[in-house]
């Protein structure tokens, strides 16, 4: 029997243990690691965060899933690897500690024939002091914090109801974050809310992000073919902030955040402060706090892990200066070239560079978005690594067999522009690769044809569909298998 | 070099015809189709990822 431990419960950890599951023969055993009890489709927390969902529509219970599809399910955090076993059993293996109410706190070490690091981002609140809800700001990261956001939106709405004007702050909380989607999708929510309780006039509306220009995302920028001509995400992006009336802060850096105000740094050097009623800002990610050590003991972290908490794959850690990036600097199995048994996906891996132009303040303060690497990435990698775990217990070999580069495959990005199957919008963009390859396409890094992106109704009917369809697949219903990542 | 504010207030703006077709059911109906179809071929290219 081989024992296949997966980390993580989220998009790429859950994929990976649902596909397991289904190609391994039931002589062998998938088990999941999670802290969550909850299952949570992320992307419509955005939804929950304007008050059009509650936290039931994004979340739902592991457990009765993991039951019904036969898959051990454990209720703990991973705290420490053990790659090599211990100096009394040398079976790999996993120190964990559990979650759930009725063990929390109890400690145990799980063995494992291969490890699937599933774990996703820690939400680093802490690296600007103040930012978050245990701070003096709001986050949509988590369905409960959504909820947060929702309530501190109303009472905005009221004040503006009685006439009292209110600075509105969403984007970026660091330099160094990512998902600047998820907070371009928040604002344009939050401007439509406005407008649909008619105050929309006594709100200033502020995005605020580290991005160098806008539509950026993240993603260096995208180059669109549309009606003859080829235009780009900023000036495409750029339109929708004129339409809607949104004020932008680029090339921004949180320092802090006090009560209604925060503090930023921009990338020419300026400090510079602004005062907020309402402020939704997004934290960096970092790795899960693990560590690892060998059969001795001996602390092998730096190892597995690169200094931000994310393991190392099959990338190319060179550092390089950015001209000297490559398509295939990108990892395309998640192994660990430490560990062949161990592999890393969505998040949880650590990627080579940014995929924006990496920029400093004279300061020396990294204002760059981080590349993001959520959602269908995410999904994809999972299955791959699940494909190449099964083959390699089928064969006996080390060697993975399939393979899902970012700089060979294609995202969609749906940001929805505001709720309602007849009043809603959103901006549909797809893109291939995520990765740019300047030497597949020496014009823009992707393919034009597949790089698109549009503004309108059937954008929000695309991102119902796709709530539903993902979260029926997460459900593992019948058929679930047939919905791609 | 322009400011973001300049870069914004100079951006192109949608006519009023082109945000009527936004929100124009049957206009949205081809443009869900063609979204679909776009995403299941970026799905099909992207996803059976061969090495590069």
């Amino acid at each position: 029997m081989t024992r296949v431990v997966v980390l993580g419960a989220g998009v790429s950890g859950h994929t990976a243990a649902l596909h397991l599951r289904r190609m391994l023969g039931k002589e062998h055993e998938v088990l999941v690691v999670s802290p969550n009890s909850q299952w949570n489709w992320i992307p419509s927390n955005i939804w929950v965060g304007v008050g059009r969902m509650g936290v039931k529509d994004v979340t739902f219970p592991l457990a009765p899933v993991y039951r019904r599809k036969g898959i051990t399910y454990v209720q703990a955090k991973a705290v420490a690897i053990r790659p090599e076993g211990t100096a009394e059993d040398p079976h790999p293996s996993v120190d964990v500690v559990h979650t759930s109410p009725e063990a929390g706190g109890k400690t145990e070490r799980l063995t494992y024939d291969y490890l699937v690091n599933a774990t996703g981002p820690k939400l680093s609140f802490e690296a600007t002091p103040g930012l978050g809800p245990t701070g003096h700001s709001l986050s949509v990261c988590t369905a409960g914090h959504a909820v947060e956001a929702s309530e501190a939106l109303q009472q905005a709405i009221a004040k503006m109801r009685a006439g009292e004007r209110q600075r509105l702050v969403v984007g970026m909380g660091h330099g160094t974050c990512t998902c600047e989607g998820a907070a371009f999708e928040y604002v344009f929510n939050v401007e439509h809310e406005l407008r649909a309780a008619g105050v929309r006039d006594l709100a200033d509306l502020v995005y605020l992000t580290n991005e160098y220009e806008l539509g950026d995302f993240g993603v260096g920028g995208m180059v669109f073919q549309q009606r003859g001509f080829q235009t780009s995400s900023q000036t495409w992006t750029e339109s929708l902030f004129r339409e809607r009336g949104v004020r932008a802060i680029l090339r921004a850096h949180v320092e802090r955040v006090e009560p209604g105000k925060l503090f930023y740094e921009t990338l020419d050097g300026a400090h510079e402060s602004l005062e907020f009623d309402f402020a939704m800002l997004l934290p960096p990610f970092k790795g899960a706090d693990m560590q690892a050590y060998d059969r001795a003991g001996g602390d092998i972290t730096s190892q597995l892990f690169a200094p931000s908490g994310f393991l190392k794959v099959d990338a190319d850690y060179t550092p390089k200066a950015y001209d000297e990036w490559r398509a295939s600097d990108w990892p395309s199995t998640y192994q660990s070239p430490a560990y062949p048994h161990i592999f890393g996906v969505g998040i949880a891996f650590a990627p080579p560079h940014q995929i924006s132009v990496p920029r400093k303040s004279p300061s020396g303060t990294v204002i760059t978005p981080s590349p993001p690497r959520t959602g269908m990435p995410s999904g994809v990698m999972g299955r791959e690594v699940a494909r190449s775990i099964t083959d390699m217990i089928r064969s006996g070999s080390v060697q993975p067999t399939h393979h899902a580069s970012m700089a060979d495959m294609g995202a969609a990005c749906v940001a929805s522009a505001g709720t309602g199957l007849r009043h809603g919008s959103a901006a549909a963009m797809t893109m291939y690769p995520i990765v740019p390859d300047h030497q597949r396409f020496p014009q823009s890094g992707r393919s034009l044809k597949d790089t698109y992106g549009e503004i309108g109704l059937a954008g929000h009917w695309v991102k119902h569909l796709l709530h539903y369809l993902f979260i029926y697949k997460a459900k593992a219903k019948p058929g679930w298998y047939l919905i791609p990542e | 070099m322009s400011t973001v504010e300049e870069r914004i207030a100079n951006a192109p703006l949608p006519t009023a015809r082109t945000l009527r077709q936004r929100r124009s059911i049957p206009v949205q109906l081809v443009r869900f189709a063609s979204i679909n179809l776009r995403m299941m071929r970026m799905i099909r290219r992207g996803h059976s990822a061969a090495p590069h």
